[in-house]
């Protein structure tokens, strides 16, 4: 019972034990350095100048922040159910954490390459949603419950487009494998040939993860803070590290699948240095994105974002594949077949945008109480 | 449509231009030189003494009675051998920073221009321990004036 870990044989419980503390130590690193580019990110877009005091330009705030939070007392409310409430961010923060094995970070710098990779992590993702509604409803305070069973709608809607967008993507590609995957872009990116799928799957992302302008779940002015009102100390550290690490590992697998990876440009070629680079770099132009959209865009009502995931996304999403299968089975040169697929999404990419833009400049009814006071009058 | 993707731009530019903040105790805006911090004296390069000539008139005018002064008669005056053409001098000068409320009269009604208000960071960050160190006496509160700190100040 061996297995190969950085070329040297050793027992698979000792790797597997190495590999998870890589892991968690990598995601916490990680999470707090997102957290200290966010804060300095959304400074900036406010003109301000983020955290500056806590060590040299302020890279210890999320040390510091962590820190606070451990130091916390460990409250619970009196009435909440103690099981559920304290497994929940568990059942946030392991999904999230498992979700860590099959993104690829280099050629064969991965946790393990499996054969159904994007098939998992998608099964994977989608588990963490437990956690939430475990955490609105153990809770017992109606905020809680209400942004969970929002976090759960919203969560279950955005979960369909965000499987089209990446079926749409593994047509193309021709596998599962995330590994193969990026291989198969060190030509040509998939966002080239799939525009659509890349809109798609980025908008599902920021619905996924609740960010802004899909922040419904956690909306302050709505329900307080969401599932997680009554949490504090390590515990809703606990969901905020899922909730980075979550972004993080997201940025990650759409850099995978739809901006090349590590494969384009050169990947192969230049070596693992290069390859990490270049993950690091599109990971890290898809959070700035993510960061970018939510300085920007205010928060959605509830029956737009539903609305936006049923009407527009899922069918665009359907008529992708559908138009993705009529091409590919004619088993034309990649070149026809690939024009044919970037005209065909671009122009689906465009229907969206021509939808939205009917929809929200179209003539609205007046309110019905104001039309009835203006009639009285 | 149009109108997110213009917003973006316009969150773009924002982030492109130059944080308006500053670090505020380490790096400090330039104030202008009509800034109005607390009232100081002011000094007199060529006699070498204050302008002050303890005529009461800042006291008598002020409206929280935060001044105190005490005249004494001028040992530089041209009558006693000196050089200076004041025949009476400032003694003694008390102002209680923790009650001026910073309207501007005493230096209305000074008849010798020789009080001022402070346009200079250090008229604003008084903050002290104790409030009987927020009265000012003679030495600080010609001190910016000495120092040559004071920005050219001109009557309104």
């Amino acid at each position: 019972m061996n297995a190969e870990l950085f070329g040297s044989q050793v027992n698979v419980w000792v790797d597997a034990l190495v590999r998870v503390l890589i892991i968690v130590g990598m995601m916490t690193v990680v999470v707090m350095g997102l957290i200290w580019f966010e804060r300095k990110i959304i400074g900036r877009f406010q003109m301000r100048l983020g955290p500056t005091r806590t060590g040299p330009f302020g890279l210890l705030q999320s040390v510091a922040d962590g820190l606070k939070l451990v130091a916390k007392e460990d409250v619970r409310p009196k009435n909440a159910d103690p099981w559920v409430f304290e497994l929940a961010p568990y059942f946030v923060f392991v999904p999230t954490f498992l979700m860590f094995v099959a993104v690829p970070f280099a050629f064969g710098f991965q946790v393990r390459v499996l054969e159904l990779g994007l098939f998992y992590v998608l099964a994977v993702s989608s588990v963490s949603i437990v956690g939430w509604v475990m955490a609105g409803w153990g809770s017992d305070n109606r905020y809680a419950m209400l942004g969970a069973l929002r976090a759960a709608a919203q969560a279950i809607s955005y979960e369909l487009p965000l499987v089209m967008a990446m079926i749409a993507v593994a047509m193309v590609a021709g596998t599962l494998n995330l590994q193969e995957i990026v291989l198969g872009q060190s030509r040509l990116p998939n966002i080239v040939l799939q525009p659509l799928p890349a809109f798609i799957f980025f908008t599902a992302t920021l619905a996924e993860l609740n960010r802004t302008p899909f922040d419904i779940p956690v909306g302050e002015s709505e329900v307080v803070g969401g599932p997680f009102v009554e949490y504090s100390g390590i515990r809703w550290s606990m969901f905020f590290l899922a909730e980075y690490a979550a972004m993080f590992i997201l940025a990650l697998l759409g850099s995978a699948i739809f901006l090349g990876g590590w494969a384009w440009p050169m990947g192969e070629q230049w070596g693992a240095s290069w390859q990490l680079l270049l993950t690091t770099v599109k990971a890290g132009a898809f959070i700035f994105l993510i960061f970018w959209v939510r300085s920007t865009l205010p928060r959605m009502r509830v029956d737009q974002l539903m609305g936006f995931s049923w009407k527009v996304l899922l069918p665009f999403g359907f008529a992708q594949i559908m138009v993705n299968g009529f091409i590919l089975v004619n088993g034309w040169p990649a070149v026809t077949s690939g024009v044919l697929l970037g005209t065909t999404s671009l122009a689906g990419l465009f229907a969206v945008g021509w939808i939205v833009q009917r929809s929200v400049s179209r003539p609205r009814p007046r309110p019905v109480m104001m039309a009835r006071s203006e009639a009285a009058q | 449509m149009k109108g997110l993707l213009r917003s973006m731009g316009v969150t773009l530019s924002a982030f492109m231009r130059k944080p308006v903040t500053r670090e505020f105790p380490e790096t400090h805006r330039e104030l202008p030189e009509r800034d109005r911090a607390f009232p100081l004296l002011l000094w007199d390069f060529e006699q070498t003494e204050p302008f002050c000539t303890g005529c009461h008139a800042c006291e008598r005018a002020c409206p929280v009675e935060c001044m105190t002064v005490l005249m004494k008669d001028n040992p530089n005056h041209k009558s006693a051998g000196g050089d200076s053409t004041r025949r009476k001098i400032i003694d003694k000068f008390w102002i209680d920073y923790g009650r001026c409320m910073r309207c501007n009269i005493c230096v209305e009604v000074c008849n010798f221009d020789a009080i001022a208000m402070n346009n200079t960071w250090s008229g604003h960050e008084m903050s002290v321990y104790d409030r009987a160190d927020l009265v000012q006496d003679l030495p600080q509160l010609l001190s910016e004036s000495r120092g040559g700190e004071l920005k050219a100040w001109r009557a309104p």
